[in-house]
């Protein structure tokens, strides 16, 4: 195998930081990335069983060259959706939360404006 | 355009990286992770902006935000903001590492099939010397690290390949299986607003892997279809991607703000999502050579997303986020751009200048959010064209 060129990691230019302390910035994007790999992990798993139900041995080559096909991908997509969901719990709560006290602002005339609108 | 039976994935030509079903689903989480972002999660700026920023800031200066920047500064400190702005930005990195993994696997591979296509009879002229403008130089631009220019090895077409899936991913599929949706929408504006037309050669500026600029050959067949950007990666890439698939384009590695053709050279003169790449200078310097290089009667026009003047101003604020958050230095002064204005700086006549906007080509409404926000720029279903007439 011919050695392997080494693509740059980091974008030139200076990282915005989001939070005061730059571990949490660190501890985020790790997170972030775990959950990138528990998807697919899963996908593997959802593959190996495909193919056992279809009668194909699951075997390493197998399971590399699988290819979904569009129904398998929208299937995945649906999962995914539902898996961020759960990941992502505490900041659906928040934004719930926000949603709330936003429609607490609302002036009432705009309530009444919203539901004389037709769309 | 060539055949496509499946509208929801990236057409695979000849130089389009090969993933495993490992590297497939991890660049596949990244685009559900964009989607979730854009469609969950970033509405919820807007609640925020609402219950806690806009008050907060009303409070203490006494009067509320009326600007973009006034809203900037009324939510820099929010905590939802900058949550969804640090999983917004990972997303971008998270992307761009699931693209480079095949690419460095198989670059050897990749940069043999590159090679070996020339075959029809388009060209590719590369420029070792250009030098690289400083607007490439200082950051890597949408943190694509490296930029379009670098080279990782020799005859190098890495950053063209990682341009070319990764744009797929952050577009979410809604640029079409050729990500062409620029092209095939600035083409549609051209046609439904000059039918008569008939362009013998044209040029797209800042082409790189020419997503934009095969949908030329099949819109005007008869023209000669030119290709220029700065880097040379990109452009071999573009080269052989075009050959693959049958199309004749003259790529050269060229400076748009100073080219080496001749005076008069093009009727058509177009570029996608470039200018917001440049700086002001030489945007000007860019118009000012589109002015030597048109015939006259000729068109410019150059697509982009909105001027920040037609947005709500909570809008025009999410749609600025890549200026601070993506390394786009020229975005956020590039949307305040006035067409007649730059039209008259730049010896045209400014009553041909003309912005428009055009709706996106592409069919993809399922995934679309219908409003500009950070990292989502082709969420919002249209594009702004502008440009003028010699």
């Amino acid at each position: 195998m011919a050695e392997q060129i080494s693509l740059q990691k980091k974008a030139r230019g200076e990282r915005p930081q989001y939070f005061a302390d730059p571990a949490i910035d660190k501890t985020l994007a790790i997170t972030l990335a775990l959950a990138g790999e528990v998807a697919v992990l899963r996908d593997r798993i959802d593959t190996i069983e495909r193919l056992a139900e279809a009668g194909a041995a699951p075997t390493r080559a197998a399971v590399d060259a699988y290819k979904p096909d569009a129904k398998v991908r929208a299937e995945r997509d649906a999962w995914r959706d539902n898996y961020l969901d759960t990941v992502l719990r505490i900041i659906h709560q928040e934004r719930e939360e926000l949603e709330k006290r936003a429609a607490d602002t609302k002036p009432y005339v705009a309530v009444i404006e919203e539901v004389l609108a037709n769309d | 355009m060539t055949a496509t039976q499946d509208l929801t994935t990236q057409f695979r030509h000849g130089v389009l990286p090969q993933t495993t079903s490992d590297e497939f689903s991890r660049q596949e989480f990244v685009k559900s992770l964009k989607f979730h972002l854009a469609s969950k999660v970033s509405l919820g700026n807007h609640d925020a902006y609402e219950a806690r920023a806009k008050p907060a800031f009303t409070k203490a200066t006494g009067a509320a935000p009326e600007t973009y920047a006034d809203i900037r500064r009324a939510m820099s400190e929010d905590p939802y903001f900058n949550f969804w702005s640090a999983m917004q930005r990972n997303s971008q990195e998270m992307m761009w590492k699931s693209v480079q993994i095949p690419v460095e696997r198989q670059l050897p591979d990749l940069i043999a099939a590159a090679g070996g296509a020339a075959t029809a009879a388009g060209t590719l002229r590369l420029n070792p010397e250009l030098e690289i403008p400083k607007y490439h130089r200082g950051v890597d631009i949408h943190c694509m690290p490296g930029g379009y220019h670098t080279e990782f090895t020799a005859d190098d077409v890495a950053n063209g390949a990682v341009y070319d899936t990764a744009v797929y991913i952050y577009a979410m599929g809604r640029m079409g299986p050729l990500n062409s949706d620029i092209g095939d929408t600035t083409i549609a504006w051209i046609k439904e607003n000059h039918p008569d037309f008939k362009p013998r050669r044209i040029l797209d500026m800042g082409c790189t892997v020419g997503h934009s600029t095969l949908s030329y050959c099949d819109a005007w067949p008869e023209a000669e279809v030119f290709g220029i950007d700065v880097g040379a990666p990109v452009l071999r890439y573009a080269h052989a991607r075009a050959e693959s698939m049958g199309k004749t384009v003259h790529f050269s590695q060229q400076n748009a703000e100073a080219t080496d053709f001749e005076d008069g050279y093009f009727d058509l003169i177009v570029s996608h999502i470039l200018i917001h790449e440049t700086s002001n200078a030489a945007m000007r310097k860019i118009m000012n050579e589109c002015n030597r290089l048109l015939t006259p009667g000729g068109l410019v026009v150059h697509a982009e997303t909105p001027p920040y003047r037609d947005l709500p101003a909570y809008d025009a604020f999410m749609l600025d986020w890549d200026t601070r958050n993506n390394n786009e230095p020229y975005w956020g002064a590039s949307h305040e751009l006035v067409p007649a204005d730059l039209a008259a700086e730049t010896g045209f006549d400014p009553a041909k200048a003309f912005e428009a906007y055009q709706p996106s080509a592409f069919e993809a409404t399922e995934r679309r959010t219908k409003v500009f926000q950070g990292g989502d720029f082709g969420g919002g279903g249209a594009w702004w064209l502008w440009g003028v007439q010699k």
